[in-house]
């Protein structure tokens, strides 16, 4: 196998350009063909949960092990801690004064 | 790192430092024009989704790597262009004959594309008129030698420049734009071919 990152080809050509894409009817057929060919194909479900499944077992559980990483969910960590921060203030306030009594 | 002006810029800080929130956003933002990429030039759906898992851990993986001489999404296409090089070249040794795999593809893929008796295609107006045509260059385009397939749609459907065409398959820029117009010339001789006209 060879490396991903790297191009595989480098051999060179004849060069024969051809007219630019612009002035092709082939080039405005191929992009609309294959536009009609999305349009036909229905959406497909996220591969995210694919992608962390394969990172989770390959890194033998380094990454993506836990619930925050691999959650949908697109709630920030830091708003969750100012909702539990705002569930105590008003905890203290609510229970507060009954205990001093 | 990155280019000072990629948009992705802040995201690789990220990715750089193993935030996996921030791939969790770099899989969303790409995986769309990944797996159609993949599936242009697999012809199959499937196999484009499993390729397009493997690119996203290899980029997770060498992320690292990634010096910035070109756009973020030019080393991501560059990935996923020598990926899918891989894959076919796994498919032609496991099934000894990569065409017959890809026609078999296309030809589930386009389904009722062709009138019942598998003969002629109908009169050309008609087909001229019609979606026909677009699903003959379909076909077409998955007939074409991988490498010229690749250029072709990275040109035509991607819209890159040539030199970001060249960065990701390892040619020069002449040799991409050779491939491009000799592509074009292949697919409109077969599609003319099947039409029994020219096209203009």
């Amino acid at each position: 196998m060879t490396d991903p990152e790297k191009p595989i080809e480098s051999s060179a050509e004849e060069i024969d350009e051809g007219p630019p894409s612009g002035e092709d009817p082939m080039a405005a057929l191929v992009k609309r063909s294959l536009a009609e060919a999305e349009r036909a194909r229905t959406p497909a479900p996220s591969i995210l949960r694919g992608v962390q499944r394969r990172i989770r077992k390959r890194s033998r559980g380094k990454f993506f092990a836990d619930g925050w990483s691999t959650t949908d969910a697109r709630v920030s960590h830091a708003l969750i801690a100012g909702a539990m921060l705002l569930i105590l203030v008003v905890a203290y306030f609510a229970l507060g004064p009954v205990g001093v009594q | 790192m990155a280019l000072p002006d990629d948009p992705d810029s802040r995201l690789i800080d990220r990715l750089v430092a193993r935030d996996e929130r921030a791939f969790n956003e770099l899989v969303r933002a790409y995986e769309g024009r990944i797996v159609r990429l993949l599936a242009r030039m697999v012809g199959n759906e499937e196999e484009a989704k499993d390729l397009a898992q493997d690119v996203f851990v290899q980029v997770f993986k060498a992320v690292g790597t990634f010096r910035g001489d070109s756009k973020f999404s030019t080393w991501l296409y560059r990935i996923a262009v020598n990926l899918c090089k891989n894959r076919v070249k796994y498919l032609r040794v496991r099934h000894a004959n990569e065409q017959d795999e890809l026609d078999s593809v296309a030809e589930k893929s386009l389904g009722d594309a062709r009138p019942a008796g598998g003969g002629g295609l109908g009169r050309p107006d008609e087909q001229l008129a019609g979606k026909q045509v677009e699903r003959i260059v379909q076909e077409a385009i998955q007939e074409l030698e991988p490498s010229f397939r690749e250029c072709l749609i990275l040109r035509d459907v991607e819209e890159l420049s040539y030199e970001e065409i060249g960065e990701i398959t390892g040619l020069p820029a002449g040799t991409v734009k050779s491939r491009i117009h000799r592509a074009r010339a292949m697919l409109r001789e077969k599609v003319e071919r099947v039409l029994g006209e020219k096209i203009r």
